[in-house]
């Protein structure tokens, strides 16, 4: 799973080099691979490759200059979080609960193979999901004792009257 | 030029992008289990009407509290939707009305993606707000519903 995902930005010097060519040196390659019948305009279409977001491809260069650029499973998280807490709000509390734990585990591995940087989050997520589900199956126990009671209760005044 | 570092993530359980006829079925084993498993819960409910009380037992937060959160009136809802009521559906549950339609796209364009097999492309910015956007939708419909002025329209 991590091997062919995509790397935190803090790491792209290193890992590029496995599957392509390295990101510092893309230029040689355009007027060779690209444009070989135009070789007197090599560089200069190309301004803005000086400074790639480097595997991340030209959608990204631009927007976050110097930050982390990418953690492509944060929202795993996300949802493990919201589905928590929703699952707090909604009467039936196993619906959203056991996703809850299920996306806040996977959002977990996620943070450790470094495709996420929320693992407060997820944790977050994850308690959530499991006092919704604790107190969803102590409230559902509750309630069948406490009718099994009143049942039994009436039938009892029946029988006796 | 993109294409050329960019790297795909693994679409989670799809065992890569093969295309044989078998691969396929195998790739739409979960859309379809989704599927089988809503269509088995919704003849159910269609059979046996959840608006007799204590049909299905009883919601805990409603008996306990008399709140009504946002799945109150679901399966009613889902009940006459399956008999084609849709004024009764929307006096059960709006939202879930509301909601039947999104779900049926998203879950054609989940089994669409799965049939094709080709790996979805990398975000480097993951979408977050359909997230928050349910967590706000589910909580204040949740209490706009026990809101007395609002109750002839949301609540069950």
């Amino acid at each position: 799973m991590s091997v062919s995902s995509t790397p935190p930005a803090h790491d792209g010097a290193a890992a590029p080099s496995a599957g392509q060519a390295s990101p510092h040196h893309p230029q040689p390659q355009h007027p060779t691979q690209q444009h070989p019948a135009q070789p007197q305009y090599p560089a200069p279409q190309y301004p803005a490759q000086q400074y790639p977001a480097q595997q991340y491809g030209a959608g990204s260069y631009g927007y976050y200059p110097g930050g982390p650029v990418g953690y492509p499973r944060n929202e795993l998280a996300v949802w493990s979080l919201v589905l928590g807490l929703v699952s707090l709000v909604l009467g039936c509390m196993y619906v959203t609960g056991i996703p809850a734990i299920i996306l806040g585990n996977r959002a977990k591995r996620a943070a450790e193979a470094g495709e996420a940087d929320n693992p407060g989050l997820a944790t977050a997520g994850i308690v959530l999901g499991w006092i919704s589900v604790v107190l969803g199956v102590l409230l559902t126990v509750a309630l069948v004792v406490v009718f099994g009671m009143a049942a039994a209760f009436v039938q009892g005044l029946r029988d006796a009257f | 030029m993109p294409g050329l570092q960019r790297r795909p993530l693994p679409v989670p359980g799809a065992g890569g992008a093969a295309s044989g006829p078998r691969a396929r079925l195998s790739r739409l084993r979960a859309p379809g289990a989704v599927a089988v498993a809503i269509a088995g819960a919704t003849c159910w409910l269609a059979l046996v009407d959840p608006h007799t009380p204590g049909q299905y037992g009883v919601c805990p937060l409603l008996a306990l509290t008399g709140l009504y959160c946002a799945g109150c009136g679901g399966l009613r809802a889902t009940h006459d939707l399956a008999h084609g009521d849709l004024a009764g559906a929307w006096a059960m549950n709006p939202l879930l009305v509301l909601a039947v339609p999104l779900v049926a796209v998203l879950w054609a364009r989940w089994a669409a993606r799965r049939w094709r097999g080709a790996p979805v492309p990398p975000r480097e910015q993951p979408r977050l707000w359909p997230a928050w956007l349910l967590l706000v939708v589910v909580v204040g419909y949740s209490a706009l519903r026990n809101v007395p002025a609002l109750a002839p329209v949301l609540a069950p």
